[in-house]
């Protein structure tokens, strides 16, 4: 269980419960350069207590906010490396890792940054860290095998079973429905478009799946969001195709199964289980 | 399923038609697929090699050097001995770990 710890100059920490007084000192004192040393503290050497805790606590702030550079590169090179680094260090105090594993650190960051005042001029800043945070999810996810043509082909032969089939997706799959266009930027933060013919303001829905080694990072086209995750809620493949036609006028069953069949996205087609 | 669903519902017929249809679209040479792919040793920039750990790990983009002996990176299969690495012995990138020579 988490428990939030207001202090005084206004920060609010999440820390472990169970903790006890001195490590909750110990602790908040650690991200916060306004607050004193913790009492209590020697040096082997005899040196200051005060300086080899300071000491300390940069490398601490700044192993942080070098794991949020690695995992935000391009949120960060939307906002530049000085602005980028203040906002990782407040983000930092309010929300420190709850886990050992740096590489899961910064789940929180999107949101933090949409609810962040000063960056509100970059209204899909949040938007392209969460694509940030996508991909670093599908990076880490279990490896599973795409179902090949073959597979796909023995569907097929079960025509009249296919509308109660369910679709099973690829582990590492995520969708992002972006109000700006957020795999756009991306994209011409990665040198793969140019960046003078993107217009930040056009809706977009961009699947992240890692379907081998390489994370891809992939725009969809109208309604095929809702097919990915109608599929992911367990929605049967008959279900979806109408729930997703009659929503979306502009959905192409063919195209949008083309391109989830491309990107590795079905990893199983399960028959039998509807009744 | 309601009545209404069920009227609606998109056949059989329909599902089957687009599954095959997409399937003829997305038939292509096996060779282009990511699949095929090998780690080829030698060849990556400084920084730029490949890895399946992550950021905030050790691994990806951990290589100190351009053309590291021991740093590999996904190439189409067939294309890493073709790959220049002025650190490989046989002057090009290698599938296996190598001893770099200084060059």
């Amino acid at each position: 269980m988490r428990i939030d710890v207001s202090r005084p100059h206004g920060g609010h920490i999440s820390l472990q419960a169970g903790m006890n007084n001195y490590e909750v000192d110990f602790t908040s004192a650690l991200l916060d350069t306004e607050q004193p040393c913790p009492a209590n503290l020697s040096a082997w050497n005899g040196s200051d207590p005060v300086k080899r805790f300071a000491v300390y606590r940069n490398n601490v702030v700044s192993s942080l906010i070098d794991a949020l550079e690695d995992t935000f590169p391009v949120t960060r090179e939307l906002v530049g490396d000085e602005f980028f680094r203040a906002m990782a260090r407040i983000f930092i105090t309010r929300v420190p890792p709850k886990s050992p594993v740096l590489a899961e650190y910064g789940d929180e960051f999107p949101e933090f940054i949409a609810n962040f005042s000063p960056v509100q001029s970059v209204p899909y800043l949040a938007d392209v860290a969460r694509l940030e945070m996508f991909y670093l999810t599908a990076y880490h996810a279990a490896d599973a095998t795409p179902l090949d043509e073959a597979s796909f082909r023995g569907a097929l032969s079960n025509a009249d079973a296919l509308p109660s089939a369910r679709l099973q997706l690829h582990p590492s799959a995520s969708v992002l429905r972006s109000t700006y266009a957020a795999g756009s930027l991306w994209a011409a933060h990665q040198g793969t478009i140019d960046l003078a013919t993107v217009d930040p303001y056009l809706a977009e829905e961009i699947l992240i799946i890692r379907p081998f080694w390489e994370v891809l990072v992939v725009p969809l086209r109208p309604g095929a969001g809702r097919f990915i995750e109608l599929l992911a809620n367990g929605a049967s493949f008959g279900e979806t195709a109408l729930a997703v036609s009659v929503a979306f006028p502009d959905f192409d069953l063919t195209t949008t199964l083309a391109d989830i069949i491309r990107t590795g996205a079905v990893v199983a087609f399960n028959f039998n289980e509807a009744l | 399923m309601t009545k209404l669903l069920y009227q609606n519902a998109i056949s059989a017929m329909t599902l089957a038609a687009a599954l095959g249809a997409a399937l003829t679209m997305t038939a292509t040479p096996a060779a282009a697929a990511e699949g095929d792919n090998e780690k080829c040793y030698g060849v990556a920039l400084k920084g730029k090699n490949d890895c399946k750990s992550g950021p905030g790990t050790s691994c990806a983009g951990s290589s100190k050097i351009d053309f590291q002996s021991d740093a590999w990176k996904s190439l189409p299969k067939g294309t890493c001995e073709k790959t220049a690495s002025p650190t490989s012995p046989t002057g090009f990138g290698q599938l296996q770990e190598f001893k770099a020579q200084k060059s």
